[in-house]
């Protein structure tokens, strides 16, 4: 690991470490932007503050861990990626970027000089948070890029099974203050596939807590005269939320790697599908066993666990199920010959060797 | 890993970073390839599921041998070729997903040749590994016995001191392919066990398969295959140059290995024949619910592929990533098994092993090897245990 990315992780660890899970979001933001972690891997020239894909993730990661309430996957790997890549400037604060999902849609176009979003978003994250909402869209001049400000749409507050705000959005005549012509590579699929990433790579960091928490539970935990992390019933389920946890980890780190080489993110669709698929079951799993160790009290407010599983039976969900992905991959595999099943495991897609 | 988070102490165990194979492996694994797709066309293998537990063929053997690819991390002098283990990590990849007759020589150049590497002779260095680079010397596993399965402590084969060796006496069971393989290295007691330490007094010998007072009787599997013996030592003579590694540490040397054994692609790979297969009957463009069971088998698939990996590379660098290699195992055989679970409910077939066609004949390949896959080499229960004592509740 680079030193700037030591650096980064005990930046992050510092500011996260300062405060409880339920720390308002928007103080918790506040610290993250002093210390210059909310716009990690959007480039420098665009008002970002650089740093690797790898970086983000670092980022991410440690914000799941610590159930950080704050839109950093929508500032910077969403929002902060489409401005940056097509040339326009980042704004300040927080950002939410989000592609269409069933039951939404929008429409981009030109009345007089300006363009103007009609239609509606559903479940955007952070919306109300957002200083400005980034959408990518077809119009009759090609597919765009567009800023608006929150301020000038309809939002219906909505929120996730941990308190996350998901909400719905309606544009009636919003303006767009800066549009851009969407660069190769840069549209509602890459939005989704880098969302789909963003939650995989969050997750991962609540999986290693929720482990850590059983562990420590188990351990202290004492019935029958003994901790019941010493009956093998408890040894054997906390094996199977290591394995989950492990897997999950090396799906993120691989899906990450794959994406932070490939020029365009569409070109790391197998190993984004393939992570959010594995992660997904991981999240189901994990979330399972950790309650049942804990017992009762994991399943009330006096506990912490909720803040994570919570939160991973939430991000399962966004940006994909398990099942969509699942069947993207079927459909990759399918449409290739059966011989090819192998070579698509080892290299999805032409790879440097390193 | 790369995020990172260096585990804190209960989270010892679950640390595998994404690996890179090093530059030349495409171009080994294209040769590889190539190799095996000619001997496919011209009949010499059929693929098959588990072609690593009972795909018999010393020809096929040889054919590695002769190209390197048997004992190939081993020195020049001992026949190897001084390969990274992460080129025979793509060779053997390659082999089990064309599910290839690779049972011959498999145990020899997983784990008998290296241990002699590690902890035998000089002498025996260079009577058995060149052999086994060949693919001509073949070995089989002598650990558990009638009375001793996952408890490999408790063995009771016995050796007792004579001139110029040692007299071996007891029975080993589940030896596969011994009745094929010219050698097997047996886990014995050479000297009682004592209070308290029951890891002490274990010695290996390696044991010539063909000499007198050896019986190998078949112990037929569920299919009627025969791949698992008993053998009954009776008073066998193992002269002195045959004692492999230290008199008395049996024990370490057994069990330093393991995370070579359990981290491997056999470990996932044993069923994969059978996915192409379903991918095949399913055609090119499958329904929605068989889109998704494959692409979930798919992802698992993968993931494990980069968990294995991780440890291959950590298993390089000299570590000893015990905990990791058990998650792989555990998680794989589980995957083994859903492989034939879901094949099964997404086509209308049954699995027979006279059937006209490749999926049937895999299906029941798989279906009737499942046991096998949790239990062998460390049951996943074990594993899970030795996971919990990673986590620190054990």
């Amino acid at each position: 690991m680079s030193t700037s990315r030591e650096k980064l992780l005990e930046t992050m660890t510092n500011v996260l470490g300062d405060r409880e899970e339920d720390t308002p979001s928007a103080k918790t933001w506040k610290a993250l932007e002093k210390a210059d972690l909310t716009l990690v891997s959007v480039p420098e020239e665009s008002g970002g503050s650089g740093g690797t894909l790898e970086d983000a993730a670092t980022v991410l990661h440690l914000a799941g861990r610590h159930a950080a309430s704050v839109p950093l996957a929508e500032t910077a790997l969403l929002a902060g990626w489409a401005l940056s890549e097509c040339g326009l400037p980042v704004p300040n604060g927080p950002l939410t970027g989000a592609p269409a999902r069933p039951g939404g849609s929008l429409d981009l176009h030109r009345e007089g000089r300006i363009w103007v979003l009609s239609g509606r978003l559903r479940r955007v994250p952070w919306a109300r948070m957002a200083t400005r909402l980034v959408v990518i869209e077809s119009s009759e001049e090609g597919r765009l890029v567009a800023l608006v400000d929150p301020r000038r749409c309809e939002i219906s507050p909505g929120e996730n099974l941990a308190g996350e705000p998901r909400d719905d959005v309606v544009f009636d005549g919003a303006p767009a203050e800066e549009v851009a012509l969407a660069d190769a590579g840069v549209d509602e699929e890459a939005l989704l596939l880098r969302g789909a990433l963003a939650r995989s790579v969050a997750m991962t960091g609540a999986l290693e807590r929720i482990l850590e928490l059983s562990v420590l539970y188990a351990r202290e935990r004492e019935q029958f005269g003994r901790p019941i992390g010493r009956f093998q019933a408890i040894q054997q389920q906390l094996a199977l939320l290591a394995g989950e946890v492990a897997a999950a980890k090396a799906a993120a780190s691989a899906a990450v790697e794959a994406t932070a080489y490939c020029e365009q993110v569409a070109e790391a669709a197998f190993e984004i599908s393939a992570a959010k698929v594995r992660i997904g079951e991981a999240a189901g799993t994990a979330a399972a066993i950790a309650h049942q160790v804990h017992g009762a009290i994991g399943f009330t407010e006096r506990h912490t666990l909720r803040h994570f599983t919570l939160r991973l039976w939430s991000w399962r969900d966004e940006f994909g199920t398990e099942s969509e992905w699942a069947s993207r991959l079927g459909d990759i595999v399918a449409r290739r010959d059966a011989e090819a099943l192998w070579p698509t495991i080892t290299s999805p897609h032409p790879r440097r060797s390193s | 890993m790369y995020f990172g988070v260096e585990s804190a102490e209960p989270l010892k165990g679950v640390s595998l970073p994404p690996a890179r194979l090093p530059e030349g492996a495409e171009d080994l694994r294209a040769a590889v390839r190539a190799f095996l797709s000619e001997e496919h066309a011209v009949g010499a293998f059929e693929p098959r599921c588990d072609g690593w537990f009972n795909g018999y063929s010393p020809e096929f053997s040889r054919k590695l041998g002769e190209r390197g690819w048997l004992g190939m991390t081993w020195p020049e002098r001992y026949g190897g070729q001084e390969r990274s283990s992460l080129e025979r990590f793509v060779v053997l990849e390659e082999l089990l997903a064309t599910g290839a007759p690779v049972a011959s020589h498999w145990i020899a150049d997983r784990q008998s040749g290296p241990s002699i590497l590690r902890f035998g002779t000089e002498e025996q260095k260079r009577r058995f590994l060149p052999a086994i680079a060949c693919g001509e010397c073949f070995f089989s596993i002598g650990m558990s016995e009638p009375e001793s399965g996952s408890d490999l402590a408790s063995v009771q084969t016995s050796a007792e001191r004579t001139d110029g060796g040692w007299l071996v006496n007891g029975t080993k069971i589940w030896t596969g392919g011994a009745h094929l393989s010219h050698f097997f290295i047996v886990l014995c007691r050479t000297s009682p066990q004592s209070e308290g330490d029951r890891h002490t007094g274990l010695s290996q010998f390696i044991v010539d398969l063909s000499v007198p007072r050896i019986t190998v009787e078949p112990i037929r599997l569920v299919t009627g295959e025969h791949v698992f013996n008993e053998v009954v030592l009776d008073g066998v003579f193992v002269p002195d140059e045959l004692v492999l590694g230290e008199i008395g540490a049996g024990w370490e040397q057994v069990t330093s290995e393991l995370a070579h054994e359990r981290s491997g692609s056999e470990r996932f790979l044993s069923t994969f024949p059978l996915l192409v297969e379903l991918v095949r009957v399913l055609g090119e463009d499958p329904d929605e619910r068989a889109r998704i069971a494959v692409g979930t088998l798919v992802s698992r698939l993968w993931t494990l592929r980069e968990m294995s990996l991780s440890v291959a590379v950590a298993l390089e660098t000299g570590a000893a990533p015990e905990v990791e290699a058990a998650l792989v195992k555990e998680l794989g055989n589980r995957f083994e098994r859903e492989v034939a679970e879901a094949a099964r409910l997404l086509v209308p077939s049954e699995p027979s092993f006279e059937a006209s066609g490749p999926f049937e004949a895999r299906l029941a390949e798989a279906t009737s090897h499942a046991p096998a896959f949790t239990l062998r080499g460390g049951t996943s229960e074990i594993l899970r245990g030795i996971v919990a004592r990673g986590l620190g509740v054990r």
